[in-house]
């Protein structure tokens, strides 16, 4: 592949068809950094492309609010309350009221269409890094996504980490909302009454191992502990609880910032030496300490590295980027340039999600492979819904996963099953019609090797099978050629 | 409530199993043909053994989980009981055909989730040292190949290039895979992605056809798959969500016995897929820790240690539940706060491997676990 190709390959998702290759693809990659994001997409398959309806966008209240409301609706059905009873009524609140298959397809449209591949590879890194799929939280990983994540790149990893920790999509996914100092007022409260309450570490062990240091820093459970009881008080049910009682809990109906003081552990904790005191702002003390942990710069330069240079990175790569981190305190424009920067240097190819790769061949071929923002509930003949596609790939933020994500490497996706997908869902991009299906024309923009050009000749005229081992040969896959 | 015929405890104390090391082992198989086949059933998230099969002769069980506990257990033995939800393994222990071991884990102790899956699948003596997983390295030393139910190739699988995965596809637009194009690709990929393709291929040519997604209909086929001549010998099927941090509750229809439900569902489907085959079978979970003796304050459990492993199968003649219990009281527990484990669980894969692969032990200690002073606990489950 061309220069402009292999990089936009490794460090974003091809450019489209209607893009200007740019003629200095390092500047180009460093200010995608910057580039301002309108959410693109299409009305219907094959309309227009153009920005996502603000309508469909909804913020952090108003999701609040319907999931809220689609609990009240659940709970009058189950109770065989006339209206709410019937199929058609659940498949209403369903529509109205449930977030994530539009949050999907804004998603997929937003790679597929968007003009800032760069940054949406590295929003899919950090949302893989902070995973946040549960059942309810999938109907808020999407604001965590856009919010928690892509809106702290021009801030630090410390903003970020801060931003992921709280978020309720973050806080009910490992149980946070739900767990109490072991000595806060509200487990004295519960004791009194003989019921059961106190703490839970899940988000306090994950914190420390996936988060930030890794076990790599030789925490204890005292550590994850205490850790936990600095978290303790933070989060609450976002579908469960009326505004009345999040104000009489929490002081507050924004559920970013929902801190409940009778649930938290007074006195103050101690982290992997460091003293946190208690109180609302212990949890920033916390996160600011991880964030800037050595262990976390070594494990977190680690893992862009696996991600976007190599499978295998080399020591000098990961040094390279911890050490931008240390010297810019954290800035996440510092840190991903430092990626970018190893990334174009190192000429290994890289192996890319399965996810990641579909979202390649549709930007190439100009394909319209995902269904329009109108037609998210409406069953079509030639367009696969959004949800099925990612499962079929093995691979999406919306489902039910455990909080350590995708693996980068190669090995973790090499198997017959994941394979044959790729094989089909080029032959389903293929005969979905429309786009550019002429392998030579592809060829020729991305500047094939003359390996893949063999390939293609030695298959013969069909265009279909040409089109299929075109985006399932070694090149366009990011894996070696015999 | 069933009615057993055991009427004592097996204990074991898995320091004192016999072993005796001589020289270099001979590779390959103690007989012609394998005698028999093997399933595991990777229980991912940390499964709270003493949930699955309560102590309840441990005065300390009421204290330390009252809230956990099913009432309406079935009574294994004087000590023991059986989850309500493992209805169908309870029947199977009635026949003789299933066996418990309890307080038992592997060699990991640290709790995090992602090491632990790490070395219960890869079998090697620490986390991430391995890259291949121990059923892998094992069909490699047989020779025969196994199959994972899943899009991916779990770790414990890998080792082997012969073995292979299954998952039904589903996607619009797409027919039938052109052989001559997989061959081709085969040829252009570097060594590995060369393996993969071909394997696409055996695929296409099998043509298996549609069969429904769900874990029980998984595991139905690997049975019936392994049930016929020629076909794989292993198979493994992942269950998660076992993670029960909050409302774990205690007996059916709570969230932990929901999931036993299906592992209990997940057993039965490949006995009747297995068929006939079943006799020479064995299936046995694996996790990768157990959880925190006592409750926690969301009325669920935190990572631990000691946990409980199901094995049912044919191949199983006299059902028991193998323990060296260690006791609930506090200063018993593991750091004051798991159930220690007293058996080293990889002695109960080598045992499983020994008896369905026939590979002999010594082998499976050095080269499958690395490990060559693993106690053989072979007796213990298959006498």
């Amino acid at each position: 592949m061309n220069e402009q190709f292999r990089i936009a390959q490794k460090l974003g998702l091809m450019f489209r068809p209607e893009e200007t290759l740019p003629e200095d693809i390092k500047f180009w990659a460093i200010k995608q950094l910057k580039a301002p994001s309108p959410v693109l997409g299409t009305e219907t398959v094959h309309s227009e492309i153009k920005p996502w309806p603000k309508s469909l966008q909804p913020n952090l209240d108003e999701r609040a609010e319907m999931m809220r409301l689609h609990w009240e609706n659940t709970k009058k059905r189950r109770q065989k309350i006339k209206g709410f009873d019937t199929e058609a009524a659940r498949q209403a609140n369903d529509r109205e009221n449930r977030m994530h298959k539009k949050d999907m397809l804004k998603f997929a449209h937003q790679n597929a269409y968007g003009s800032d591949q760069v940054r949406q590879r590295l929003v899919s890194f950090w949302t893989n890094h902070f995973t946040m799929g549960g059942f309810e939280s999938r109907e808020l990983s999407s604001h965590a996504m856009e919010e928690g994540i892509l809106a702290s790149f021009d801030d630090s990893f410390s903003d970020m980490l801060y931003k992921a920790t709280t978020h309720p999509a973050m806080l009910m996914y490992l149980d946070n909302h739900i767990s109490a100092g072991p000595n806060s007022n509200h487990v004295r409260w519960a004791r009194s009454r003989n019921e059961q309450a106190g703490l839970n570490d899940n988000l306090g062990r994950e914190l420390l191992e996936l988060h930030t240091v890794s076990p790599s820093a030789n925490y204890t459970e005292d550590d994850i502990r205490d850790a936990a009881k600095v978290l303790a008080g933070w989060g609450m049910d976002v579908q469960g609880n009326d505004i009345q009682n999040l104000l009489e809990q929490a002081g507050t109906i924004n559920h970013w910032d929902m801190y409940k003081k009778n649930w938290a552990e007074p006195g103050s904790k101690v982290v992997l030496g460091k003293t946190i005191y208690q109180g609302k702002q212990g949890l920033r003390q916390l996160t600011d300490f991880l964030a800037n942990h050595e262990h976390t710069i070594t494990h977190l330069s680690f893992k862009l590295a696996e991600h976007f240079v190599s499978d295998e990175p080399k020591q000098s790569d990961v040094d390279y980027i911890a050490s931008a981190w240390r010297k810019n305190n954290g800035s996440l424009e510092s840190i991903h340039t430092a990626v970018i920067e190893r990334a174009i240097e190192s000429k290994e190819p890289k192996f890319q999600w399965p996810m990641t790769w579909l979202f390649q061949v549709v930007r190439l071929t100009d394909s319209r492979y995902f269904k329009g923002w109108s037609e998210v509930d409406t069953y079509l003949d030639r367009t696969m819904e959004t949800r099925r596609i990612f499962e079929e790939l093995g691979q999406s933020f919306w489902v039910q996963r455990q909080p350590n994500g995708y693996s980068s490497k190669k090995e973790d996706w090499m198997s017959g099953e994941m394979f044959e997908r790729r094989i089909r869902f080029s032959e389903s991009i293929y005969n979905s019609g429309g786009g550019i299906t002429e392998p030579e024309v592809i060829m020729d923009r991305i500047g094939a090797s003359k390996e893949t050009r063999n390939l293609i000749t030695s298959l013969g005229s069909s265009r279909k099978n040409q089109f299929i081992a075109l985006m399932c040969s070694p090149e366009l896959m990011g894996l070696e050629h015999a | 409530m069933h009615n057993y015929k055991l009427t004592r405890r097996d204990f074991l104390k898995a320091s004192g199993a016999s072993l005796f090391l001589s020289g270099i082992p001979l590779p390959g198989f103690t007989s012609d043909n394998p005698p028999g086949n093997i399933s595991v059933i990777i229980l991912e998230g940390g499964m709270d053994g003493l949930t699955a099969v309560p102590p309840f002769g441990d005065p300390n069980l009421e204290k330390m989980r009252s809230s956990l506990i099913p009432e309406d257990y079935l009574k294994l033995n004087s000590f023991f009981g059986l989850h309500p939800s493992l209805k169908k393994l309870s029947s199977f222990m009635a026949t003789n055909n299933a066996s418990i071991v309890h307080a038992t884990s592997f060699p990991y102790k640290k709790r995090s989730h992602f090491e632990g899956q790490n070395l219960v699948e890869g079998g090697g003596l620490s986390p991430f040292s391995e890259k291949t997983g121990w059923l892998g390295r094992s069909l490699e030393l047989a020779k025969i190949p196994g199959r994972a139910l899943s899009l991916d190739m779990p770790l414990i699988l890998r080792g082997y290039n012969e073995n292979d995965n299954f998952f039904p596809a589903n996607i619009q637009n797409s027919n039938k895979i052109n052989n001559n194009l997989v061959d081709t690709l085969s040829k252009v990929h570097s060594m590995y992605g060369a393996k993969v393709f071909q394997k696409v291929k055996q695929k296409s040519i099998e043509n298996l056809g549609n069969i429904p997604r769900d874990a029980e209909s998984l595991a139905e086929y690997a049975g019936n798959a392994m049930s016929k001549k020629g076909g794989p010998i292993a198979s493994v099927i992942r269950l998660d969500d076992f993670d029960t941090h909050a409302s774990q509750g205690d007996g059916e229809g709570k969230d932990h016995g929901e999931r036993l439900a299906k592992v209990d569902n997940v057993i039965a489907a490949y006995k009747r897929g297995l068929g006939n085959a079943w006799d020479r079978s064995i299936i046995l979970t694996l996790t990768e820790f157990g959880r925190t003796v006592a409750m926690n304050g969301t009325w669920g459990t935190d990572h631990g240690y000691g946990t409980v492993g199901l094995i049912a199968g044919g191949s199983i003649k006299k059902s028991r539940v193998i323990a060296n219990w260690p006791g609930l009281a506090k200063n018993e527990q593991f750091e004051q706060r798991d159930l220690m484990a007293t058996i080293d669980y990889r002695s109960v894969c080598a045992a499983c491997i020994e008896k369905s692969l026939g590979l002999d032990h010594d082998l499976i200690a050095s080269q499958v676990f690395f490990d060559s002073k693993l106690p053989r606990v072979f007796d213990f489950i298959f006498s």
